[in-house]
């Protein structure tokens, strides 16, 4: 992707924008046959948001036409060389997310720090990662569950922990 | 209703006796206050039943240490890693985080302690001489004038993105609808909510909250190897107890700045449902608003970390005022103080005040010497806090990511929660590496529900005519103020760049 100095990329900046009449559009739609009570707020905000977002969009598409922006999404994705870092930690996530229903709170949080620090460290830090992930996942169990006895997932572990004391 | 001066000197005595309750309160709401999903009211009701145990007294000045410590504590990470602990300190960030990046860390959190417990400090004593006066604020605001307050609060989002309205306007514009989600309040439609249960009640806050301030933050964090800038590890390296008692010179210098944003706070925390979030915004544009040097707001300015910290410990103060006074909760853990005293058969209201004054005037007390015994168990913590920057984001990104998001599932305990909050970070990365404000998006989000609430109301009672906006006299004012507010800026920078 070559970097024009003299433009500005702005795509990333539309993405909000489009976004929200899409949204507001799809908002609509589910109330388009509502009693007007539950209507009347969401069409005052909804034609606010789509007018701010067309001036918005005519705004800059008045700096591409005069050629001092283009369309590129370099600002949304810039540093390009963490692009794939970016993704693998996101990745990671959404399976932190659906792991930690069954395997609970302690131990996906010590798999998910262990794998996150591994990736962002490029693999080289196991050695600080690996008792560390252990060290925080453990901190969080004796904090937040056991002194706090907040009800976060709970698996394996927090039902052995549980029947031992 | 008059305040008995008689009673207060041993009052504060027989207050400072329960200091055994109140330390650990305090220490226990700096560390509910700093972690997003662990606000005071769910705090106090995990612990209800323990509060409820307690003798009356006791599980007051428990409650109320709590609250005012948590307050404090959701600024520590809103300074340190731009991760706002409540949603009350949203507008903590703006200054204080850069001040951090600049490895001014422990003197922002040296300010910020001094901010908060002088605010606080003085708006008790404020709230104590003018309950009568103040409790009268709630009587007058009705629908109408709820509307403007509430559009006073997104305008606020337009100026402080004052470097592209718009695209303020647009995030702020994006909150409210994203907040009207869920289904109708009187015919229960559901609106917005594709399909999802979980959102049939409105989009929960602290998802909200966690994905748009912690999630984000912590996949741009990764852009460097710390928090802060290569000068501002130096900086860090080198600084001592010295910048801590520097926050604390710098504060006390802006004594003036501490005591009218504070008062902003309390006059706001009195209006029920208005909250820290909106009261912080206010006081930050304002101060902005009359700065000789307004574009150094956002860039570490000292007097812009001040404003929001002193204001959102002055809604503390100002939320007990209907409470006590008129029997109104003025927010979440005010409410849920109400339910404490109701079962432990006390009426709040004026009867109080004559069969029980040291209980009701004991609050306030109690709030004081809290602030008092925060100052000197906090401002130690400033310097070894601060240390926290130093950590490497290789490490810090994942801790963020796993701590807050297990934060979202907390208060309803659904898993639904959880992908709300990643989808919610997406969004707050999205807005942060473009130019939009989360911090509007999180303001929309919490009025939206609000604003149609009293949007509605004011429609049905005048049957759906719009200029019912205008009717109301007090309205008509806070319009004007309002319009005075956006315009202001403007006017005020075109005054400086005819004088250049």
């Amino acid at each position: 992707m070559s970097e024009s100095p003299k433009s500005r990329s702005v795509g990333g900046d539309l993405v909000i924008p489009v976004c929200a009449v899409a949204f507001t559009l799809y908002y609509f739609s589910t109330i388009i046959d509502s009693p007007w009570t539950a209507q009347i707020s969401a069409f005052f905000i909804g034609a606010i948001l789509i007018f701010l977002s067309l001036v918005f969009v005519a705004v800059t598409s008045r700096q591409v036409l005069k050629g001092e922006s283009d369309l590129r999404f370099r600002s949304l994705v810039s540093p390009l060389r963490l692009i794939p870092k970016r993704l693998i930690l996101l990745a990671l996530t959404v399976l932190y997310i659906i792991a930690i229903e069954w395997a609970g709170f302690t131990l996906t949080s010590f798999v998910f720090l262990l794998a996150s620090m591994m990736v962002l460290g490029d693999g080289r830090n196991f050695r600080i990662a690996a008792p560390l992930s252990a060290l925080l996942s453990l901190s969080g169990y004796a904090l937040f569950i056991f002194a706090f006895e907040t009800r976060f997932p709970e698996g394996p572990f927090e039902t052995f922990m549980k029947g031992l004391f | 209703m008059e305040f008995d001066w008689t009673i207060f000197a041993p009052l504060f005595a027989h207050t400072l006796t329960f200091w055994w309750i109140i330390l650990p309160a305090i220490f226990l709401g700096l560390i509910v206050g700093a972690i997003p999903g662990f606000s005071a009211a769910n705090t106090i009701i995990i612990l209800l039943p323990m509060t409820l145990a307690m003798e009356v007294e006791n599980g007051l000045v428990f409650m109320v240490a709590l609250y005012c410590s948590s307050r404090m504590g959701a600024g520590i990470p809103a300074i340190l890693v731009n991760i706002p602990g409540t949603a009350g300190a949203a507008a903590t960030p703006l200054d204080g985080y850069p001040m951090t990046k600049a490895g001014k860390g422990q003197q922002a959190l040296a300010i910020s302690f001094v901010s908060s417990t002088a605010g606080g400090l003085l708006t008790t004593i404020l709230a104590l001489l003018a309950m009568p006066w103040l409790a009268q604020v709630a009587f007058y605001l009705h629908s109408v004038e709820m509307i403007v307050v509430m559009l006073f609060g997104i305008s606020l989002i337009a100026t402080i993105a004052a470097r592209n309205t718009l695209k303020g306007l647009i995030a702020g514009f994006l909150g409210l609808m994203i907040g009207s989600i869920g289904a109708d309040h009187i015919y229960a439609t559901p609106r917005g909510t594709m399909g999802f249960l979980e959102l049939y009640d409105g989009v929960p806050l602290i998802p909200a909250l966690v994905g748009l301030f912690a999630v984000s933050e912590a996949f741009l964090v990764i852009e460097g190897q710390s928090i802060i800038s290569d000068k501002g590890q130096t900086l860090m390296r080198k600084a001592r107890w010295a910048e801590t008692f520097e926050g604390v010179r710098i504060a006390l210098s802006k004594w003036w700045h501490i005591i009218w944003t504070s008062i902003i706070g309390l006059v706001i925390g009195v209006i029920p449902g208005a909250g820290a979030s909106i009261a912080s915004f206010v006081a930050y544009q304002q101060s902005r608003t009359f700065s000789k040097t307004p574009e150094l707001y956002g860039t570490g300015h000292i007097e812009g970390l001040i404003a929001p910290e002193s204001a959102n410990n002055g809604v503390t103060s100002g939320t007990l005022v209907p409470l006590l006074v008129i029997g109104i909760p003025g927010g979440a853990t005010a409410a849920i103080m109400l339910v404490v005293l109701q079962y432990h058969g006390v009426t709040v209201g004026p009867e109080l005040f004559i069969e029980n004054p040291e209980l009701a005037y004991g609050v306030f007390t109690a709030m004081a010497v809290t602030y008092l015994l925060m100052i000197f168990t906090i401002l130690p913590l400033a310097r070894y806090m601060s240390q926290v920057t130093m950590v490497s984001t290789t490490y810090m990104a994942p801790l963020i990511i796993a701590f807050t998001l297990v934060g979202s599932f907390v208060p309803r305990e659904y898993m639904f929660d959880m992908y709300l909050a990643l989808a919610f970070g997406v969004l707050g990365y999205i807005a942060r590496k473009t130019g939009y404000h989360t911090a509007a998006i999180l303001i929309g989000v919490i009025l939206g529900p609000l604003l149609e609430q009293y949007f509605l109301r004011a429609m049905k009672m005048s049957q759906g005519d719009v200029m019912t906006l205008f009717s109301s006299r007090l309205g008509n004012v806070l319009w004007v103020l309002l319009f005075l507010s956006i315009a202001l800026p403007y006017l005020l920078e075109y005054r400086r760049n005819r004088r250049r």
